[in-house]
């Protein structure tokens, strides 16, 4: 009977002392990084070569022992573009020890989940909607805002009318998508272009997913624009451009786009249509981005060949960088022991000034600004190819013209 | 003596697990969170895009975010899912009382029930949709504060045979 005893309370020891070195934090030491993406939705066109980027980024820092010894684990789920399959994975994964970050691929993701952030003192990444700017909060992101890259455009316009030789200001028009997105880049973009002296026509808004769109663009060429903007995210302002095209407005008027504008997935599909088209962004494109050797060699070494390259994987190594330079910071702030998703959100506070290595300008994120650079680049189409046109240039903060 | 110690420990032991149970079970039981599904019976049709499944609950706490869950079928093949997961298909938010409706936002139909494919051009491709079979499926809604859970089913039945 003792003898029975004795056994049992070994067993019950062992399951104790089981548990207690498997919950201590010697046994593994990692931290994740929650991505809440579209892999097989609407844009998994641009998000799987971004995350693709990312995830060799993090398997890279793995491979050399992780930062300070610690991995980083990458949590990657296909929400399929949708706010209600993003906020039950939240709930699934918000509970894991460690998990230091997630990034939202939408600006609606990105609000829903922003609630639940700030309870569970997380940081987040979003897209570009300015009024993350406006309300400083827990939610960061990517670049500078929709607003401020519409703003560097209307600047590149009025020096491109006045190198036309052509007096005043010109008339510009938008289309975009008919949802937050597309309205966002007006908040403050719409005031800036006003005080430049443009005009700009009554927008146009559109369903995603509208097959042709030259009800609106010939409605934008009758009332006189001299540029339209073309919204949505990569393929539509492609599609939309190429209506132009087919229309002959192209010739007449110059087709620009914002930081969704054409990558390498749009001029692989209408490279005739998109000549001479012109794309502000925030992340290196076309010839610029094949030209790095920061993101090319890493596609290279995970991906193979850079027939199937799109920039967009820079944006996403990019993404992993911020959160090394944070993990770093943290670490060096409080230690592995106690991190604490907290800990995360001071460190992006901390990690102004982080050298991209090119892919985009130098990290903004500072206690004042939730913007991921400040920097934007002009690209035009020619002869099939996205080359520069100007060097980087700062933004002009729209964001603070428009009240939120 | 020593049959003591291990007795006292054992119960000790067992006090400490239930004690922890019993906690749990308090919290998601106080006060009782409900869940209806509207309509309860339906079958997949496009119709659904504009007059889709909603859900009303009450029981959880006041303006509390809620995520409405759909507890996939072991072997159920989901895109973007992993087995064992379950789908979210809408989500909602209470008022003071702690009460909330909602409804499935056209996306989630199209992910989740009909499956579907999605073309360059952002529009539903149908071609490639795989609807999820006819069957009784269970419906969480849980309170992302409270933690409160009010369970429904809605039974997805085969569309009625066209004349």
């Amino acid at each position: 009977m003792r003898k029975k005893c004795l056994i049992f309370l070994s067993i019950v020891l062992s399951v104790c002392f089981s548990i207690a070195i498997f919950s201590s934090p010697s046994c593994a030491k990692e931290v994740s990084y929650l991505s809440l993406a579209d892999y097989t939705g609407p844009i998994a066109g641009l998000n799987v070569p971004a995350d693709m980027g990312l995830e060799d980024y993090i398997k890279e820092i793995n491979a050399k022992g992780g930062v300070d010894g610690i991995k980083i684990k990458f949590i990657g789920i296909d929400t399929r573009y949708d706010v209600a399959r993003a906020v039950s994975a939240y709930k699934r994964y918000r509970r894991t020890k460690r998990l230091l970050m997630v990034n939202s691929i939408s600006t609606g993701i990105g609000k829903a989940v922003a609630r639940l952030i700030e309870k569970d003192k997380r940081l987040q990444i979003v897209p570009g909607d300015g009024e993350f700017q406006a309300h400083l909060q827990r939610t960061f992101i990517w670049g500078p805002a929709y607003q401020d890259a519409f703003a560097a455009s209307m600047d590149w316009v009025m020096a491109d009318w006045k190198a036309k030789g052509k007096a005043g200001a010109p008339v510009v028009g938008y289309m975009s998508w008919d949802n937050p997105f597309g309205r966002e880049l007006l908040r403050g973009g719409k005031e800036y272009a006003e005080k430049l002296g443009i005009k700009l026509l009554p927008p146009e808004f559109f369903p995603p997913g509208t097959l042709k769109h030259d009800v609106y663009l010939t409605r934008l060429a009758k009332a006189g624009a001299h540029y339209i903007h073309a919204g949505g995210v990569d393929p539509t302002p492609t599609n939309v451009i190429r209506d132009a095209y087919a229309l002959g407005l192209t010739k007449k008027i110059q087709m620009i786009c914002g930081y969704w504008g054409p990558t390498a997935l749009g001029i692989g599909v209408h490279a005739k249509a998109l000549e001479g088209s012109v794309i502000t962004s925030f992340y290196q494109r076309g010839t610029d981005a094949i030209k790095n050797k920061v993101p090319t060699d890493l596609w290279k070494k995970y991906r193979g060949s850079l027939d199937k390259y799109n920039e967009a994987y820079g944006m996403g190594m990019s993404w992993g960088m911020s959160y090394v330079a944070g993990l770093k910071f943290a670490l060096k702030a409080v230690g592995y022991d106690k991190l604490k998703a907290d800990d995360m959100y001071n460190a992006y506070q901390n990690i102004t000034g982080l050298d991209k290595h090119g892919i985009q300008g130098p990290c903004a994120y500072s206690p004042t600004s939730r913007r991921g650079s400040l920097e934007v680049k002009t690209y035009r189409v020619e002869n099939g190819k996205i080359v520069p046109i100007t060097g980087w240039r700062k933004a002009p903060d729209a964001v603070s013209l428009h009240k939120f | 003596m020593r049959y003591f110690k291990v007795i006292m420990l054992f119960v000790f032991i067992l006090g400490l697990v239930l004690g922890g149970f019993a906690c749990q079970t308090a919290q998601l039981s106080s006060p009782q969170a409900k869940l209806e599904v509207i309509p309860a019976e339906t079958f997949l049709s496009p119709a659904l895009i504009r007059k889709p499944v909603a859900f009303k609950g009450s029981g959880f706490a006041p303006k509390e975010m809620i995520t409405v869950e759909m507890v996939l079928p072991a072997g159920l093949k989901m895109k973007g899912i992993t087995e064992g997961e379950d789908v979210g298909i809408a989500v909602g938010t209470t008022d003071e009382n702690g009460a909330f409706s909602t409804a499935m936002q056209p996306t989630a139909t199209l992910n989740w029930f009909f499956q579907v494919g999605w073309t360059p051009l952002l529009r539903p491709n149908f071609k490639e949709a795989r609807p999820i079979p006819p069957g009784v499926y269970t419906i969480n809604a849980t309170g992302l504060d409270s933690e409160r859970v009010g369970t429904a089913t809605l039974k997805i039945v085969p569309p009625p045979k066209k004349k």
